[in-house]
């Protein structure tokens, strides 16, 4: 037990819960030291219940084992890793921005890394073992989204949407189920699985736009444009179904939206056009 | 000196405020125009008095000479913006702590002097570069980046030794120039950010292609090979590509200072490398360096448990840059060409197995 009289120089017993991660943090803090979330601005929650992702502001750094995670600049930001010894992150290779010339790259053997071939992903996954210096950005104007990971959770990400992860986050692909989902859906056949073990780790995920966040409580569903997709916890289930706009009997046309069914998280981007994602 | 219009203190001989962009009357030279409204369309020229939200007045303070950081150049302390490069004085520059420095901040509405002309820079989202060209001075540029333009300002094509080779190079052929007076207004089509480089009397930059945005007539331009290239093969086709370009641009000042004003795709990041210092860049993002900084190819084999079907597929392909000089990059990149493809030849490159 520490009592008010035993703390080191400086430190108070008050602490702040970052509404984002909910870790705790000094009070003097301006950003959260686990997801770099501004602290002293409120959570921004919309009339319908959509959550806006944390902005993380110009240069905040971010604290995981002994490394940390610089974020720089705010049109495209660049996260820029500074590895402690020991620490590794893995990654999809053509996002990287630029590295120190002695950082270590090897290369995560994944199974069914051809199936993934052939469906356009990158079946290597890259690992940077520290230390050093790698920083890694994307293509588009987005927003850089650190999700609170704590034990016990599964999520399911958009394919080539994961910037990086740290290597305490195991991480899978789940093939998207059912045809309709895979050739209306509008994200290919893959999803990103990442499951957390019982050490805290770091994910950092790229979303086109503005991201936002929503809980749907369960069996509550919500119709959700197939490209826009970024996130969900695995217990959310994705089907995709079909809008039939217009009267006739062979006019008019369809168009395919996402069914989204709690309990979990479900996380959206604003800028869906299909990017090119290589 | 002070100025008439809001009362900041400025440098002597300053053709402008650096607070409000007021012009200054001096007194041996014949008065400039007032400036005309910064509008796209051709309305009459109404004097406009700055408008307050734009043009914050700050109270003078100590007089004194500062520095500007990010162009180097002596502008008086009482100013907000330097003139040279409309950068934010006084605010602290953004460093990251592996050495990058962000583009220093610019103000919207940033206005830069050069010659007897000046530049305003409008928006921080896809910003413009709205030029109040004097008599004298002009400017060149790629004809696809005019944003709008008063009439009278007139454009003519600027001759370009060896044509040809720009045209293979996905360059575009002709160059275009505007002479003043009146005002010309610039932008590229992608979210990013202006990059405003005064050159000094002797200075010379290499910028990669296409991000060139315009420059000062009396700078010179060139380009050069980069010869950083790569060749593939897939059966009988060979292709040969270009991680950086097949060209770079060169800008050089001869006589009398000179400005370039660059397009980047996303957040800028600068840094200064010291004598054999090095650092892999992804090379689609490389924006500009100083002809001191070499560049070459450099791939990287990471190490992995099985040996892996396509052994060209794990090989990444970087620019290497060494020091000592000035590099910049954006947080933009395109992919990279023939990354994953079996390669025969390459130019001079260096690798590191893991």
């Amino acid at each position: 037990m520490t009592d008010a009289a035993n703390l080191p120089m400086g430190e108070s017993l008050e602490r702040i819960q970052c509404q984002w991660c909910q870790s705790m943090n000094p009070k003097t803090a301006l950003s959260c030291s686990a997801c770099g979330a501004p602290l002293d601005i409120r959570n921004l929650v919309s009339e319908s219940g959509w959550r806006e992702a944390p902005r993380i502001r110009d240069m905040t750094e971010i604290h995981f084992s002994s490394s940390t995670c610089q974020v720089e600049g705010e049109i495209v930001p660049a996260a820029e890793i500074n590895l402690g010894q020991g620490d590794s992150i893995f990654f999809e290779h053509h996002v990287m921005l630029w590295k120190d010339p002695n950082v270590p790259l090897t290369l995560m053997s994944l199974a069914g890394g051809m199936k993934r071939a052939f469906a356009g992903m990158p079946f290597l996954i890259s690992v940077a073992t520290g230390p050093g210096r790698i920083a890694f950005s994307r293509d588009a104007t987005g927003e850089l989204v650190v999700l609170p990971l704590h034990p016990g959770m599964e999520l399911d990400v958009r394919e080539h949407a994961f910037l990086l992860s740290s290597h305490q986050i195991d991480y899978s692909f789940v093939r998207v189920k059912g045809l309709t989902n895979i050739l209306f859906g509008g994200q290919g056949m893959y999803m990103d699985r990442f499951i957390t073990t019982s050490t805290p780790g770091l994910l950092i995920l790229h979303g086109y736009g503005n991201v936002f966040e929503r809980r749907l409580a369960a069996g509550e569903s919500i119709m959700v444009e197939p490209g826009a997709f970024l996130y969900k916890d695995s217990s959310v289930t994705m089907q995709v179904e079909f809008q039939k706009l217009g009267p006739g009997f062979f006019g008019g046309t369809t168009m395919s939206l996402a069914r989204m069914t709690g309990p979990g998280r479900v996380g959206i981007q604003s800028m869906y056009v299909h990017h090119k994602t290589e | 000196m002070f100025c008439v219009n809001c009362g900041a203190r400025m440098a002597d001989g300053a053709n402008f405020c650096g607070s409000c962009g007021r012009p200054v009357k001096h007194e041996a030279a014949p008065a400039p125009p007032p400036p005309p409204p910064p509008v796209a369309a051709p309305t009459p020229p109404v004097p406009r008095p700055p408008d307050p939200r734009f043009e914050p007045r700050t109270p003078p303070v100590a007089h004194g000479a500062a520095k500007c950081a990010w162009c180097g150049a002596t502008v008086d302390a009482t100013q907000t913006a330097c003139p040279k490069c409309g950068a934010s004085l006084g605010m602290p520059s953004l460093v990251a702590r592996s050495g990058w420095a962000q583009l220093p901040g610019r103000k919207d509405m940033a206005k830069l002097q050069f010659g007897k002309s000046s530049c305003q820079i409008e928006g921080v989202y896809v910003p413009v570069a709205d030029m109040n060209l004097a008599p004298e001075d002009g400017v060149y540029f790629a004809h696809h980046v005019l944003l709008w333009k008063d009439p009278q300002v007139n454009i003519t094509t600027m001759p370009l030794k060896g044509a040809w080779k720009r045209m293979f190079a996905g360059m575009p052929l002709v160059m275009t120039q505007a002479q003043g007076p009146g005002h010309i207004a610039f932008s590229k089509d992608d979210p990013g950010e202006l990059v405003a480089l005064p050159l000094q009397p002797g200075q010379t930059i290499d910028v990669r292609e296409h991000l060139f945005l315009a420059a000062t007539l009396n700078m010179q331009y060139d380009w050069f090979s980069t010869d950083v290239w790569l060749r593939t093969q897939n059966g009988d086709d060979t292709e040969t590509h270009y991680p950086c370009g097949m060209f770079m641009d060169k800008f050089f000042a001869p006589q009398t200072p000179g400005l370039l004003l660059l397009h980047a795709g996303g957040n800028v990041f600068v840094r200064q490398l010291a004598q054999d210092q090095h650092i892999l860049i992804k090379p689609t993002a490389l924006i500009f360096k100083d002809p001191s900084v070499q560049m070459r190819l450099h791939f990287e084999r990471p190490s992995a448990m099985f040996s892996g079907w396509g052994y060209w597929s794990n090989r990444y392909i970087w620019l290497l840059l060494s020091g000592p000089g000035r590099v910049a990059i954006q947080s933009v990149f395109e992919p990279v060409e023939g990354e994953s493809r079996n390669m025969t030849s390459c130019s001079y490159a260096t690798e590191t197995r893991w």
